[in-house]
């Protein structure tokens, strides 16, 4: 029962993780662009977006123990913790790189994380 | 003079060059672990395909690493690991699509990398771009 309400959340969440994923990649591609380093604003949207990566593993990690069904485990554990670990390694790039390309960093991290969502979100739904 | 020449090639990994370290790294890591799971898991199921999958992790491996280092040396430790990689990418792109039986899971290079969006046939073309811009710019000086 709490399961299956918990199972609702899952792709709404990986959703809402891949589109505000893009939006920071967009957002550093510009600053990228217009020369400048990345800024405060953008360093609290990746804060946010690595609370939401890991809410999203704790919940799915718990979705695939409590599912019996055929679930690639290892690639699903593997993309999870990719996803988590993936974020901060490209802000501290980011921030350590005194140049426009800090931001070029930033902006790979971010695209990187909409694919390995999506990734995710294949894994989960060819279980069935 | 041979400082000179170091600080020259420090310019593989700086400006541009940190976005070709940001892709190879990325690209380092999911074909290892790809790779990693086809060869330990189900090699038997399509050895060719899986050992190729290996060596593209290798070659991404080898390129990210080299570029990173930026010395005189990687610079032709990359440039070998780059073209390596376009050669594969174009060898295992025209293999999966003429036999793809032979090739029943994706690997990084199947399709040309149409599974990644193409970049791993795009990322060597703009590595040697790249590569060629610091050679110009360190040696030609």
């Amino acid at each position: 029962m709490v399961l299956r309400r918990i199972a609702a959340v899952l792709v709404p969440l990986a959703a809402l993780v891949v589109v505000s994923a893009l939006v920071l990649a967009g957002w550093s591609l510009v600053a990228t662009a217009r020369g400048v380093r990345p800024s405060t604003g953008q360093l609290i949207g990746s804060a946010a977006i690595e609370v939401l990566l890991v809410v999203q593993a704790l919940v799915g990690i718990v979705l695939m123990v409590t599912d019996d069904r055929d679930v690639e485990r290892v690639t699903f554990v593997g993309y999870h913790l990719t996803a988590v670990l993936l974020l901060p390694l490209g802000v501290g790039w980011g921030i350590a790189d005194r140049s426009r390309w800090g931001n070029g960093v930033l902006a790979i991290a971010a695209a990187t994380e909409a694919v390995l969502v999506l990734r995710l979100l294949q894994i989960w739904g060819e279980r069935a | 003079m041979p400082e000179a020449g170091a600080v020259g090639w420090r310019a593989m990994r700086s400006g541009p060059g940190r976005i070709l370290v940001a892709v190879y790294a990325v690209f380092a890591l999911s074909a290892s672990a790809r790779a990693g799971l086809q060869l330990t898991t189900k090699l038997d199921q399509a050895p060719v395909a899986y050992l190729l999958s290996g060596l593209a992790a290798v070659v991404y491996v080898v390129a990210t690493v080299s570029l990173a280092r930026s010395t005189a040396r990687s610079f032709r430790v990359a440039l070998g690991a780059v073209v390596l990689e376009l050669v594969g990418v174009l060898t295992v792109g025209a293999l999966s699509v003429v036999d793809p039986v032979a090739f029943p899971d994706e690997t990084v290079w199947s399709g040309f990398g149409a599974g990644y969006g193409y970049v791993p046939l795009a990322l060597p073309m703009l590595g040697l771009l790249w590569l060629r811009h610091v050679h110009g710019h360190t040696v030609g000086a």
